[in-house]
């Protein structure tokens, strides 16, 4: 059933394989290096199951001696034993070869030969078997079930003219079922009391009625007896009853009222108690919340201030308990750890990463984010020997230093102007475009951008394409004269550095996109950089004209604008904005978000926690920070900084 | 007796650096080049996520020892395991994909910048060997074409680095150092440590039974051992 299973050192080296039902050993490479590059490198490791192409891939690592074992499978398959499987082959494995990996080093993997195919065939066996065993019991028959057995009078219930019937047709039903004795008995058996409901129906209204009725009067005692506003409660019934009836015509509460009855312009209240059904009026639900004064405009409810001491209170308490048993076990454990070699259980790391946790949410970092790296964290870290002289905390911190290092480094080369030369060979030019919510800055890092270009010799058009809010195109303009100003063409070799493109207010950005870009093809313009209008992710119509913009106008760099202010929302913001894009795209691989600008970044001091957020969802790089709204004001990305500065105390 | 002490000082700091670093892009073959220098044989490789490291006996008469160290090529990791072992590095190898150059050459050409401009490297100066992998396949591009179009791509990436933003703690992107010599076109040469291109093979022509096409690398070896 398994496609394949792989044993394989954190070096790279394939220790074993094992090829299920695949073909040729180079099939089970592809895949494990997907998953490696996309899980483990990007620190996701909270979850240990993949899904690449039509296969499941799930891992285990072994931290002590730097192993990892994959198994992989059809994704349609749902294989019960397989984490058992992984677990004793784990086991196993490493049992068998605890010698080589600890006496030989690295040289006792490559010379060694590890033949483990019958271990591993046979711990299959066990686990599909285990699997095997937990399957349903064969179904009895009815000849077998205790109800045969039990007479038909005994099952007589006092219920006037309908029982009668009911046994008759149960009698017929019965005999039908002794002729066949087969096993598809069980069948009639379960239908049998379906049909308790048919014989009704064709009875006729009485016997309904008082199958009802005595419903009713149950539902009344039992909400009377637990609940208050019973009357509504037993509103629900009655619609109920009304369902069974089968195929009698629907009597509406109002249909048999008048005009008059229907006019509303003269009553006080909302129709009469008569022709209305008896709707419980609540008072206190209509008005809310009666200390209220009447008149005033309130404020938006924070509800997430309610919220958040609550996760705080629930985050304390399983800590307390811990930080209990770690101060006693502490002592010890700190001895231990002072002199032996102790490997790390998820206890002893336990504490640590909450404590992490909290300090990364304290940093801006989003929750969801810095929970998934904690998890990721302790996935690489247990089991794992520490060495001597080394506390929990401090292995934890060199981890988290370490995987946060890791999301920040960019995953492609971050070299626009080089980008920049090679579409100006080709004679044409390098289009980007800047997208992001309300308020981020996207119009003023354009400007910065566009001085730096200008600075590199590159000239610049810049396309307005926020054709909505009032005074867009005037900062633009204002931009592109000040930038005149300072390179004029005179010491360009009478060349103008740049330009601005626009056709007002109202139109459609799109088109005025590609006009643009047409228009910079044949004035010989090395860079355009389109501004679009600021738009919140939930604004459907909106993304979706965002979505049209690039889609149309394929650019060569899809720039997200986002403040280092922002916090959790900067998880929904990169979300949406992607999976706008992604929808409306026809194309096989839909251009996403390239790059993002990080604007905003002289006013968080050491809060820069958004910048990991950012990276961690769309796994792409910063390519530059906005620190000031001067031209000068553009950086890029340190990583070490970054990260020195989130955990700082 | 102090002149004693001051030139052990001196000849222990020197034999510090004994480690021969493979570093490269992903999947240019830089763990099956460790594989089949220490064993001679050809084993199944993923992505690396660590490094490994062995002792290496070069074939010469002196029969010194080296440590061999292969660093992933992956981009998360690639500058983090740079920053540990360079301290330690007495030569570098870097593994180059013959038959991707066309495509990746800006990519490799990045790193190799990397590499180049750091501070220790510059200082220390270690003997660097370009090795032109993948000749097995018949799609690989000669060492001397490599040599070319690194060259070129290295001149216009002095220009573009420099001209980076800064960082945000004030410090270049691309270090304060300059590549080669300011006004000419780049060339190896005018790097202050030796550089040489092999070509070699990891696989060998033979496929995985037979032996690896690498002589030329342990010459190297065995030459600035």
């Amino acid at each position: 059933m398994l496609d394949f299973f792989t044993i394989f050192s954190k070096g790279g080296l394939v220790l074993w394989c094992f090829q299920g039902v695949r073909g040729p050993a180079a099939a089970c490479t592809a895949p494990v290096n997907a998953l490696i590059r996309s899980v483990l490198l990007q620190e996701r490791g909270g979850n240990n199951s993949f899904n690449h192409e039509a296969l499941t891939l799930k891992y285990k690592l072994d931290n002590q001696f730097e192993l990892v074992f994959v198994v992989g499978f059809q994704k349609i398959l749902t294989l019960t034993y397989v984490d058992k499987l992984i677990d004793d082959v784990h086991k196993e494995f490493r049992d068998k070869y605890r010698n080589e990996f600890q006496q030989k080093g690295t040289l006792g993997l490559l010379n060694g030969t590890f033949d483990f195919k019958e271990d591993f065939l046979h711990l299959l066996q066990e686990a599909e078997e285990s699997s095997k065993v937990r399957a349903p019991p064969v179904m009895k028959t009815f000849e077998q079930s205790v109800k045969s057995q039990k007479t038909v009078k005994s099952m007589i219930e006092t219920r006037g003219e309908k029982p009668k019937e009911k046994t008759k047709n149960k009698k017929n039903k019965g005999s039908k079922k002794d002729a066949s004795g087969t096993e598809a008995a069980t069948v009639p058996s379960k239908a049998a009391p379906v049909a308790k409901q048919n014989p009704p129906t064709s009875a006729g209204d009485r016997e309904e009625l008082t199958k009802d009725e005595i419903l009713q009067k149950n539902r009344e005692e039992f909400f009377k007896r637990h609940m208050k506003g019973g009357e509504k409660s037993s509103k629900s019934p009655k619609p109920e009853t009304q369902k069974e009836k089968g195929k009698k015509p629907r009597v509406w509460d109002l249909g048999n009222s008048n005009a008059k009855v229907l006019d509303y312009s003269n009553s006080t209240t909302n129709g009469n108690t008569e022709t209305c059904p008896a709707e419980e009026f609540d008072p206190d639900m209509a008005l809310g919340d009666r200390n209220r004064e009447p008149g005033r405009l309130y404020d938006l409810d924070y509800e997430s201030d309610e919220e958040e001491p609550e996760e705080e209170k629930v985050a304390q308490n399983p800590s307390k308990p811990g930080a209990k048993k770690g101060g006693l076990g502490g002592m010890f454990g700190m001895l231990k750890g002072l002199v032996g070699s102790k490997s790390l259980t998820r206890e002893d790391m336990d504490s640590v990463l909450e404590k992490m946790k909290d300090h990364l949410i304290a940093k801006n970092v989003a929750t969801d984010i810095a929970v998934q790296l904690c998890e990721s964290v302790a996935k690489k870290l247990e089991g794992k020997v520490m060495g001597t002289f080394t506390t929990v905390t401090s292995t934890v911190k060199q981890a988290l230093q370490e995987a946060l290092v890791q999301i920040l480094q960019p995953q492609r080369r971050v070299d626009i102007l080089r980008d920049v030369m090679d579409a100006q060979r080709h004679h044409r030019p390098y289009v980007v475009t800047f997208c992001g919510v309300n308020g981020v800055g996207k119009s003023t890092n354009l400007a910065k951008i566009s001085f730096w270009l200008i600075e590199n010799g590159f000239s610049v058009l810049i396309a307005a394409c926020d054709t909505f809010r009032a005074g867009a195109v005037e900062q633009l303009r204002t931009h592109t004269r000040r930038l005149n100003a300072l390179h004029p063409p005179e010491s360009h070799s009478g060349r103008i550095m740049v330009q601005l493109y626009e056709k007002g207010y109202g139109k459609d950005a799109a088109g005025i996109a590609m006009e643009a870009i047409s228009y910079a093809r044949n004035q010989g313009f090395d860079v355009v950089l389109v501004d679009t209008a600021g738009r919140m992710q939930d604004n459907a119509p909106l993304m979706t004209a965002l979505a049209k913009l690039i889609a149309v106008n394929t650019p060569d760099l899809v720039l997200f604008v986002g403040e280092a202010l922002v916090g959790n929302e900067a998880v929904d913001q990169l979300v949406k904005f992607n999976k706008a894009l992604a929808d409306y795209s026809m194309a096989q691989t839909p251009r996403l978000i390239d790059g993002i600008v990080l604007t905003k970044f002289d006013t968080i001091d050491d809060k820069v926690g958004a910048a990991i957020s950012m990276t961690y969802i769309t796994s792409k790089p910063i390519v530059f920070v906005g620190t000031g709204q001067t031209y000068c004001d553009l950086r890029s990305l340190n990583a070490k900084a970054v990260v020195a500065a989130l955990m700082k105390a | 007796m102090r002149v004693c002490v001051v030139w052990r000082l001196l000849r222990g700091r020197k034999s510090s650096r004994r480690a021969v670093l493979l570093l490269g892009l992903c999947d240019s073959g830089k763990t099956l080049l460790f594989v089949r220098l220490l064993t001679g044989k050809y084993r199944n490789t993923q992505t690396s996520i660590t490094d490994s490291s062995a002792i290496y006996k070069v074939s010469n008469d002196k029969g010194t020892s080296m440590t061999l160290i292969d660093l992933p090529g992956h981009e998360s990791l690639r500058l983090q395991f740079l920053e540990k072992f360079k301290a330690a590095a007495r030569a570098i190898v870097f593994v180059v994909d013959s038959v991707m150059f066309q495509r990746e050459v800006k990519d490799v050409a990045e790193f190799l910048y990397q590499v180049l401009v750091d501070g220790m490297v510059l200082k220390n100066a270690p003997p660097l060997l370009i090795a032109c992998n993948k000749q097995d396949i018949t799609m690989a591009k000669s060492a001397k074409l490599i040599r070319l179009q690194l060259e070129k791509e290295l001149n216009t990436l002095r220009v573009t680095r420099s001209a980076a933003p800064t960082s945000l703690d004030g410090s270049t992107s691309g270090g304060a150092a300059q590549l080669g010599k300011r006004g000419k076109e780049f060339d190896f040469s005018q790097l202050p440590m030796k550089v040489e291109f092999v070509e070699c093979s990891a696989r060998g022509s033979k496929g995985d039974e037979g032996s690896a096409d690498i002589e030329d690398l342990e010459k190297w070896l065995a030459k600035i051992a």
